[in-house]
């Protein structure tokens, strides 16, 4: 396969996945900058490996086991520097357009207080939580994105959705949902 | 099977990753206890909360253009290296155009069905993949997100020569979210787009040039499948990241 082939596909193949791959790394590195940078490594470094990529290849789970360990390593990296890790204000992520009528208004607290939710969880869980609902994969799928058997993911799903369940509740009781 | 099974298998059963077998189980210890069937419940309350799509976060505009100009070759470019490999041919070019013309033709001459699908199907296929896979890229999906046929399918209305079945297929797993305009195959198409749990599925539709056999035809291209069908005076192609199972049982739905 010649440069240019591999290119179309990587083209075809990967660049759909951006939304994906950014959703998953600002779900692991909590602020957007640090996000984008993620985004923009783990696709040279799939480029990169892009030869060792076979026809039959999860394209979505192949990328996004990039994007995880790519975004480990630069945690990794910071815990060692001792760096601390800017935490965004979830409240700006969400595009304000007022006035919004009521109903718009309470769709977006309740996107806030869930998102806030699932920040709050340990990162294991996190990840599962966000790989299984907001990303659609199937255990099979985030057991290769994760690295780990598929019993594992079943108890971190299972552990994860308790703890969210329970973040949510409590909010609910603050009058925050 | 005793409560501390189903909680180990509730989240699998409610993902529907369960075996038959262990489903049939699950149920049967639900329909009896309470106990287990409020955690299910309470398992679908938290999925509806998860569920709005909006909880993603959206790739910022600069960094998703920064990047498909990174990895994707400017057409201009493209445009040089076609006119560098063809430069030396130049006398070969009138050659193979008249050649092309005979053969043209010849085939109009003796295509009594005036059929070309068999010419043009392989093309078209890769076509059909890079219109989907366009609409993945480009910001806007949908011209009208609706979820609604009967919003939809007024749409094309007067923006089409042609009014395309739009159906929506929900109960069946496949959500209806909306339609757009799309050009394929040399003319403007409608392309209605469904959603399978997170997946996107285009079906592209056209006026059929003949009625063919009506009889399906699945293509697969870079991890993207492709079914193909020739009904009710139209063309469809459907086209997704889903298994080509799920396809098969989208056109199953198309023809009912």
């Amino acid at each position: 396969m010649n440069d240019e082939h591999i290119r179309a596909r990587f083209e075809t193949l990967m660049l759909p996945l951006m939304n994906d791959a950014y959703n998953l790394a600002r779900w692991l590195m909590r602020n957007s900058q640090d996000a984008e940078d993620m985004v923009q490594e783990s696709y040279f470094r799939a480029f990169k490996f892009f030869g060792s990529f076979r026809e039959g290849t999860n394209a979505r789970a192949w990328l996004l086991r990039i994007v995880r360990n790519t975004c480990y390593t630069a945690l990794a990296g910071d815990e060692r520097k001792g760096r601390e890790v800017p935490l965004e204000e979830e409240l700006n992520e969400i595009q304000d357009a007022s006035p919004l009528p009521p109903v718009i208004l309470s769709r977006k607290a309740t996107i806030e207080a869930v998102r806030a939710a699932i920040a709050e969880l340990d990162t294991d869980f996190r990840e599962a939580i966000v790989l299984r609902e907001l990303e659609g994969l199937s255990y099979k799928e985030i057991s290769e994105v994760t690295d780990v058997p598929i019993g594992t993911v079943m108890s971190r799903l299972s552990r994860g959705r308790d703890q969210l369940a329970l973040l949510l509740s409590d909010r609910k009781k603050n009058d925050q949902l | 099977m005793n409560c501390q099974e189903c909680r180990d298998y509730i989240d699998p059963y409610f993902d529907s990753e369960l075996d038959t077998g262990d489903a049939i189980r699950v149920g049967q210890h639900l329909r009896d206890c309470l106990v287990c069937r409020e955690r299910l419940q309470s398992r679908e309350a938290l999925k509806s909360l998860l569920g709005d799509p909006q909880l993603k976060f959206e790739i910022p505009e600069t960094l998703r253009e920064k990047l498909v100009s990174r990895f994707r070759p400017p057409a201009a470019s493209l445009k040089e290296r076609f006119e560098r490999k063809y430069i030396a041919r130049r006398i070969f070019v009138p050659l193979a155009l008249a050649a092309g013309i005979t053969l043209l033709f010849g085939l109009v001459f003796l295509n009594k069905n005036g059929r070309f699908e068999l010419l043009n199907a392989p093309s078209l296929v890769d076509e059909v993949v890079a219109g989907h896979v366009r609409s993945m890229l480009a910001t806007h999906l949908l011209d009208v997100p609706s979820t609604d046929q009967h919003t939809v399918k007024p749409w094309f209305d007067g923006k089409l020569k042609f009014a395309p079945p739009v159906r929506d297929l929900a109960d069946h797993g496949f959500r209806l979210i909306g339609g757009r305009l799309d050009y394929l195959n040399g003319q403007e198409v409608a392309a209605v787009v469904y959603q399978k749990n997170k997946h996107i599925i285009n079906l592209f539709l056209w006026p059929a040039q003949s009625n063919g056999n009506g009889s399906p035809r699945s293509f697969s291209r870079n991890g993207y499948n492709v079914i193909h069908w020739n009904r009710d005076g139209f063309d469809w192609w459907a086209v997704s990241d889903v298994s080509a199972t799920d396809l098969a049982a989208f056109e199953g739905l198309q023809r009912q």
